[in-house]
């Protein structure tokens, strides 16, 4: 009963697949990845990682791997450095549905996501973007200020 | 657990104003018709002639009814339900709602409506096919449980799910936290989703959706001098090749709210092809001198509408525009009613700090009347003025007019279409063994 309580109004009924929890440990506790980005794979009926970019790739390297017209799950280690110049690192979460993806995917992605999210201990900030400005990294700098 | 993957499920989003039915996993609703049905009232005393009279008219009309009439037989009116039966005039014949200040207030027509779409719309035997229905926002647990036990019971349907309609259209657009603007036919409601839940407190309504402003349109036409003449009271003739003759009839037992519906067929219409929202607030003397704009009615007459054009759908954003329509100036008193923008402030302004600015990009139009032509422009502009320097505002509404107009129920049914959302409905199993208040578990 606790886990159909947790579930919000409508939900997908998807999935997370057991590899996408490690993986995002490893970004938390390890520092391996910069960023993992998963898909949901709708044969297996669960969501599952799809790419992971290592610890020195940048910002800009991560935006390009998001698909234009297709959503996913996102998560990236922000680091930055504060005004004290103080070193500090946020863990981001992105829910990316582009305007221009299908509804089918939309519907998919946005159901799915609160069932995914609670697998993720320990994200800092949640970030949900249709489009590329709404993830400018002045988006995140502002949200980790 | 429900495994209903080889049929597929029938999605209903029963509205205000249109009910809107049709097959999972596909883009559009196969069946749209009016939320309201004819009614007459049966006397126990059968009068001979008149009993004649209304087999005769019963006669004509196409065999789709006849499923609702032996139904019907043991209650004292007889209904007709859908675009047709409605459309066909009869003696002594209402119009009413199963509606009262949006929520279901008579379950016997709902009924009525749901047996009408499966039977003869859709085409479909109710107990083989799982059933999601979309509801209204602020529906009481009451209702949905009572609209469990309607469908397990009398439809023996195999399974079901709820979701609110602001929900559902929050998700179509990719988005699980949203404020979603649904502006439809009986009134206009502004909620707040986070997470795919519904922010009740944040929820705002307000009367005035498209009928209202359809009602305004029509007395302000009226009190220029304009006559709405029902398709049924007139005949047209084609005397000569291109040129038409209109003959008047006379039906005088037609009911005075029949005669208004048909009325208000025609001056919807000519709000849907006409209005636009104005850019700025609506101003009476900078709209003096604008171009009319033609509209030829059903028998023939063609009027030229102007300044109304605009000053009908600026009620949506300034109500007190009604009181200079004449015949509705005694709408405001009885209860104070805000502006869109106003609404939406108010409703975010409700809801945590933290997540406001979210709200504020995020915010979703769907319903007919958010469909109007500039209202998104429009509403954004409004928003930017009033909402405080931070928030960044955006307004976003699905570019295809379908997609605007049926969100709600596009929403649902991608969702039932899901593979893996076949897990999650109400089985008819579960019912059975936990009662409908489990329905409150299950469709959170």
């Amino acid at each position: 009963m606790a886990l159909l309580r947790s579930y919000s109004n409508a939900s997908s009924g998807m999935g997370v697949a057991d590899h996408c929890r490690d993986t995002f440990l490893e970004l938390q506790r390890k520092k391996t990845h910069r960023y993992v980005i998963f898909k949901i794979d709708e044969k297996r009926k669960e969501v599952i990682v799809e790419k992971t970019g290592g610890a020195a790739e940048s910002y800009d390297d991560f935006l390009a791997c998001l698909p234009e017209n297709d959503c996913r799950y996102a998560v990236y280690d922000f680091d930055f450095v504060t005004q004290e110049n103080c070193q500090k690192s946020k863990i981001f979460f992105i829910a990316w549905s582009p305007s221009v993806s299908r509804i089918r995917a939309k519907m998919l992605y946005a159901t799915t996501k609160q069932r995914f999210r609670r697998e993720m201990d320990g994200v800092h900030y949640e970030i949900q973007a249709t489009e590329p400005s709404e993830l400018d990294i002045e988006v995140l700098r502002d949200r980790a200020n | 657990m429900y495994g209903g993957d080889e049929v597929s499920a029938i999605v209903i989003d029963l509205g205000s104003h249109t009910c809107k039915a049709g097959y999972a996993g596909e883009d559009a609703p196969k069946a749209v018709f009016p939320s309201v049905v004819g009614s007459i009232e049966q006397q126990e005393v059968v009068n001979g002639t008149k009993f004649e009279k209304e087999s005769e008219s019963m006669s004509d009309l196409k065999g789709g009814l006849k499923g609702l009439d032996s139904e019907k037989a043991k209650t004292k009116r007889k209904l007709y339900v859908g675009s047709q039966a409605l459309g066909f005039r009869r003696d002594h014949m209402e119009v009413i709602s199963p509606f009262q200040d949006g929520v279901v207030a008579d379950w016997d027509i709902v009924d009525n409506i749901w047996a009408h779409a499966f039977k003869d719309r859709l085409l479909i035997d109710p107990m083989e096919h799982p059933m999601l229905l979309a509801e209204p926002t602020s529906n009481a647990p009451q209702q949905r449980e009572r609209m469990a036990e309607i469908l397990f019971e009398n439809y023996k349907v195999p399974a079901l799910f709820v979701a609110k309609n602001a929900v559902l259209t929050s998700f179509a657009s990719g988005r699980a936290t949203s404020l979603v603007v649904d502006s439809g036919g009986g009134s206009t409601t502004v909620a707040p989703v986070q997470d795919g839940y519904v922010l009740q407190k944040g929820v705002a309504t307000s009367p005035i959706g498209g009928e209202f402003l359809t009602e305004c349109m029509m007395k302000s036409l009226e009190s220029k001098g304009i006559i709405f003449k029902p398709r049924y009271s007139f005949k047209r003739k084609e005397a000569r090749p291109g040129d038409f003759q209109t003959i008047d009839l006379d039906f005088p037992n037609t009911t005075e709210r029949y005669k208004l519906y048909s009325q208000r067929l025609i001056a919807s219409d000519i709000k849907e092809c006409v209005c636009r929202a104005p850019d700025t607030p609506y101003d009476e003397s900078a709209y003096a001198n604008i171009p009319m704009t033609p509209y030829e009615l059903p028998d023939g007459q063609i009027i030229e509408i102007g300044a109304d054009r605009f000053k009908i759908p600026d009620i949506l954003f300034n109500p007190s525009l009604v009181q200079t329509i004449p015949g509705m100036e005694n709408f405001i008193d009885s209860s104070p009613v805000r502006g869109l923008p106003q609404m939406v402030i108010e409703s975010i302004n409700k809801c945590d700090v933290d997540i406001r600015r979210e709200l504020f990009s995020s915010i979703l139009l769907s319903g007919g009347t958010a469909s109007m032509q500039q209202l998104k422009e429009r509403l954004e502009k409004d928003l930017m003025e009033e909402s405080p320097q931070a928030a960044r505002v955006k307004v976003l509404a699905s570019g295809n007019a379908t997609e605007r107009r049926f969100s709600v129920w596009i929403g649902g049914s991608i969702l039932a279409s899901l593979g893996s959302f076949q897990q999650m409905w109400f089985s008819k199993g579960e019912y059975e063994e936990h009662g409908a208040s489990y329905i409150q578990r299950k469709c959170p």
